[in-house]
């Protein structure tokens, strides 16, 4: 379970930062007054274009970031002031953090298992259980740097459950995979919900969002605008598909921005 | 602990099981130390060499007649060309001057008349004159070669012819066998010649190696994006500091070793007989726990101080412009110990990081490290380190450092 509180999270821009994105102003609000639950045995969507804050939320459940406002718990557990305890309970995947390129995935699934303090045994049969779902046996001694980005992807994904986690952050999980491994990685997803982990990915990809998720929150400019089943947004902006009615969302949100 | 014991055997995993590491870690830097000292050895006993053996040029004007005599008789090396009074010597000098010629002699005119005309206190005296290059080697030897040689014995074969009996004029002799008066602590004395040395190279070789080591090790890590994924390991903040600066510090250490036992086989080709001096030094076993312990606190030390750059740089390139100045100093640490003996610096010298490990090391090389100097030195860098490592954990907790959020 996730909870998260009017989370706001503001970062100060260096001079460098404010030329790039083009403002005069020193401070971005990346996430601004946040609140959503996610359950377990669902797989919550953050739906949004790019810079909408969905990558700072995310880290934000992963203790990586604290907010400046707001809280999240995740299992019963705040994240900054029991960060440790968070950390035990999930499972974090996005694009930033990759696994050390000079070892093999055996290597670095058996390291972060023993981290996670998994004992040995349990590490193995894990081991074995994901790396033959996901293909990687085959190549589980090479180095990750000789590995493809498919592979590299799907290296971190088994990486990630090493501890069987109960709570499941993928940060646009299926990003530079081609349609096989996507499809791979998806159902995968769909049986973790089934086994009744909590599930939380972000995506930009509305066809993903629209087959996977359970609940869907739309994010612009880093508020939340609309959240429900797929069916639900629909019905409320009239529209006939999640791309339409992202759209229209974004017409509205987007120059209340400006 | 447990999370710091898998970093530490990972991250030297990540050392040993990759052939390029440690090549340009521990064998390349090796490799070139050994060749280095090697080359400059062959070159400075080659150029001994060349001036010993080289036969140099030489001038003498006015020579008496019974002088070509003498040089027949001692076999004295040299091109000699006698020449008169008349002749000018200014075009002589200038071939002094550009390095053609090594050494003009001139006596005075009626040298020999002079001399022998003597008979009271207050008649002349002729004089011998050399003319030399001090900037030019082959010049500089060949003069004190005629002198030591060629006049000397002149000179006494003159006073001889003077009075016969000699010893009237010897009076008293001083140090008929020198080597017999020599009195020295071999240990000491060979300490002295390496404490020159040694203090320079050891904080240089330290600094160098938490230097490659450390700046990949986390500002790497963090530009490859690999050190969040231990961020979210459900292990403190602190055991991944500790694991890596434990690593960093085992890592330096042995990069310390490789290089020091290439300098020591570079300096015996360097100067011959420096092995013996190693050799022959005798450390006492409280000596050599002390050198361990203060080695193991510079290690901490300057693997802190690197840890601490390189964490808070946002690229390796970054981490190298902030550390490059920290190994000036270090440089300038090492330097000036080579120039100056610690033994009658204040204990508050003993306070000033990278100084005190230089000067601590210099005395200890010497037999002359007091406890209290140990104590210091020790202290104020295992105190500074440890304050270092606790900035390091909080910038580890900080995510604008670690994320450049």
């Amino acid at each position: 379970m996730i909870q998260i509180n009017e989370l706001t999270k503001i970062y100060k821009l260096t001079k460098k930062q404010m030329i790039e994105q083009k403002t005069k102003k020193d401070l971005k609000r990346a996430v601004d007054n946040l609140s959503l639950v996610a359950k377990p045995g669902e797989i919550y969507g953050l739906l949004g274009p790019n810079g909408a804050g969905k990558t700072t939320a995310l880290r934000c459940i992963a203790t990586l970031l604290k907010p400046t406002e707001g809280n999240i718990v995740v299992s019963g557990f705040d994240t900054v002031k029991e960060s440790e305890k968070v950390r035990k309970k999930i499972g974090f995947l996005t694009n930033e953090i990759k696994l050390d390129p000079q070892f093999s995935p055996k290597y670095m699934f058996e390291f972060f298992g023993k981290l996670h303090k998994v004992d040995d045994k349990l590490i193995e049969e894990r081991r074995e259980k994901l790396f033959s779902y996901f293909e990687i046996t085959d190549f589980q001694d090479k180095k990750i740097e000789e590995l493809s980005t498919g592979m590299k992807q799907k290296a971190s994904i088994a990486v990630s459950l090493v501890h069987d986690p109960e709570v499941i952050i993928f940060d646009e999980p299926t990003n530079g995979l081609d349609i096989v491994t996507a499809r791979n990685v998806t159902d995968y997803l769909k049986l973790l919900k089934e086994q009744g982990k909590t599930v939380i990915i972000s995506t930009h990809i509305m066809t993903e969002a629209e087959k996977l998720c359970d609940k869907i929150g739309i994010i612009i400019n880093g508020s939340k605008v609309s959240e429900g089943s797929l069916e639900e947004i629909l019905n409320r902006t009239g529209t006939r598909d999640l791309e339409d009615a992202f759209f229209e969302l974004y017409k509205i949100h987007n120059k209340e921005e400006e | 602990m447990d999370g710091t014991k898998h970093i530490i055997k990972k991250e030297l995993t990540r050392i040993f099981t990759d052939k390029k590491m440690i090549v340009s870690l521990f064998i390349l830097p090796g490799v070139l130390i050994m060749v280095m000292y090697s080359v400059m050895g062959g070159l400075i006993s080659n150029l001994e060499e060349d001036i010993e053996t080289h036969v140099p040029t030489v001038y003498i004007q006015n020579a008496p007649e019974d002088f070509e005599d003498v040089i027949k008789e001692l076999d004295y090396q040299a091109n000699i060309t006698y020449i008169n009074s008349q002749d000018s010597i200014d075009s002589i000098k200038d071939d002094i001057l550009i390095g053609d010629v090594e050494l003009l002699v001139v006596f005075d005119e009626g040298f020999k008349e002079t001399i022998g005309s003597y008979s009271s206190l207050g008649d002349a005296i002729p004089e011998v004159r050399t003319f030399y290059n001090p900037s030019e080697d082959y010049s500089g030897v060949a003069r004190s070669n005629f002198n030591g040689i060629v006049l000397n014995t002149y000179h006494h074969y003159l006073l001889t012819e003077r009075f016969g009996n000699t010893e009237q004029l010897q009076v008293f002799h001083i140090d008929r066998d020198p080597e017999a008066g020599v009195i020295v602590d071999e240990g000491k004395a060979s300490g002295k010649s390496l404490s020159m040395l040694l203090p320079f190279l050891i904080n240089i070789m330290l600094f160098q190696g938490a230097m490659a080591l450390g700046m990949d090790a986390i500002t790497g890590e963090k530009e490859r994006g690999t050190i969040a994924s231990m961020l979210l390991s459900p292990i403190k903040r602190s055991e991944i500091v500790f694991g890596k600066m434990i690593s960093l510090g085992m890592l330096t250490s042995l990069s310390a070793v490789i290089y020091a036992i290439a300098v020591v086989i570079g300096i015996r080709n360097l100067s011959g007989g420096a092995m013996g001096e190693i050799a022959s030094m005798t450390f006492t076993p409280l000596q050599i726990i002390q050198l361990l312990v203060l080695l193991i606190a510079l290690v901490y030390f300057y693997v802190s101080l690197v840890v601490l750059v390189a964490t808070f740089a946002r690229t390796q390139k970054e981490a190298g412009t902030y550390v490059t100045p920290l190994y000036i100093i270090v440089m300038l640490g090492g330097v000036l110990t080579m120039f100056s003996s610690g033994s009658e610096r204040g204990l508050e010298f003993y306070a000033i990081p990278v100084y005190n490990a230089a000067i601590s090391l210099q005395n200890l090389l010497v037999g002359e490290l007091t406890m209290p100097q140990f104590g210091v030195a020790v202290g104020s860098l295992a105190i500074l380190a440890s304050l270092i490592t606790v900035l390091i954990t909080r910038a580890f907790n900080n995510e604008k450092v670690m994320f450049n959020a």
